[in-house]
């Protein structure tokens, strides 16, 4: 065919991967059980480790807040590290068992996305009711959805974001 | 039904959290895969894939089977990484398997991600069956690459849908300007 004629060309090729892992007999294949099973206590044992993990990045937003109380001009800049630092707690959390973490974390998140204009104190205080929310999550060990005391901490940082936000 | 073995498959992993990088590189390994290669950024990745081109033997690995990247990475993030894997010239394959992981949910990240050509997405948190998942559709579910004058990728249609109501799509296997490349 001319080149120059040429609007689209399609790659087809053979499957060399399924060859690789699944053999060249056709036929369904699977990801044995034991294997899923031995990956699955594998993540549970570091599980174990994910509080003390988190809690060095809980340490880290707590630092961005005290610079943002001491340093307001510079709140755009530490705002987003803070929103730097959610964006990976939220990605993190559900994987560990704590759930919750990622939901207050996406929240977070979402507040402290970069936008124009200035970041008033309300917000400033409304990072440290996040930080809070998940320092108690972790001293506490609220692992899923954490039941009783889950369900009060959600209320309780919906509250905080109803006020600050009304205010 | 048989088991996969993923003994002969290479996997290259590029993740930025020390946490997440190695609770990936723990459970591909469980979970059985040969050779898992683990760096911290988009910029490393793309130092190890040249040297996979340049001094195979050295390294260990004629060629990577799957990549499996973060987005959100400094300094080299997961996107411009993709972009050179898919564009750059001393892309050793142009055409690997990349599955983006990320936290982005936002739908025009995913339409990013997607027009530079990933294969795959797998959103965080994720779960151990999440991962097992995607491996299962990288390997089963393979797309033909499109390329034309604006994107080189794997089909961005995932299934086979008729259009509803006659067939009005222009261009077949068989129209001129049409070039079907088999390997």
């Amino acid at each position: 065919m001319d080149k120059s004629k040429v609007i689209v060309r399609f790659y087809r090729f053979p499957n060399r991967l399924r060859d690789k892992t699944a053999g060249l007999a056709p036929g369904k294949a699977n990801i044995s059980q034991e294997a899923m099973e031995a990956a699955e206590a594998a993540l549970n044992k570091m599980s174990e480790d994910y509080p003390d993990w988190v809690s060095s990045l809980l340490v880290k937003l707590q630092e961005q807040h005290g610079r943002c109380v001491d340093t307001p001009e510079k709140r755009h800049e530490f705002f987003e590290e803070i929103n730097h630092i959610a964006h990976d707690m939220k990605g993190q959390g559900g994987t560990f068992g704590y759930p919750l973490i990622t939901k207050f974390s996406d929240s977070l998140y979402g507040f402290t996305v970069k936008r124009p204009g200035e970041i008033t104190d309300n917000q400033i205080e409304l990072v440290k009711s996040h930080v809070d929310a998940m320092r108690a999550i972790i001293r506490g060990r609220v692992a899923g959805d954490g039941g009783e005391i889950g369900a009060k901490l959600s209320e309780s940082l919906d509250e905080a974001i109803a006020t600050y936000e009304a205010s | 039904m048989s088991d996969y073995d993923f003994d002969r498959v290479n996997v290259l992993v590029a993740e930025d959290s020390p946490f997440i990088r190695s609770l990936l590189v723990n459970s591909l390994k469980v979970l059985g895969v040969g050779n898992v290669f683990a760096v911290e950024h988009g910029g490393d990745a793309i130092h190890f894939l040249k040297r996979v081109k340049n001094e195979p033997m050295k390294v260990g690995v004629q060629q990577v089977d799957i990549i499996i990247s973060n987005w959100d990475m400094s300094p080299i993030d997961g996107m411009m990484f993709l972009r050179w894997v898919r564009r750059h010239k001393d892309s050793p394959d142009r055409f690997v398997p990349f599955m983006l992981i990320t936290s982005y949910t936002e739908p025009e990240r995913i339409v990013q991600a997607r027009e530079m050509g990933v294969s795959d997405m797998l959103a965080k948190p994720f779960t151990i069956k999440h991962i097992g998942d995607k491996l299962i559709s990288i390997i089963e579910r393979p797309r033909q690459f499109v390329h034309n004058a604006e994107f080189f990728g794997p089909d961005r249609r995932r299934q086979k849908l008729g259009p509803q109501g006659p067939e009005r799509r222009v261009l077949t296997d068989k129209s001129e300007g049409v070039e079907v490349i088999r390997g």
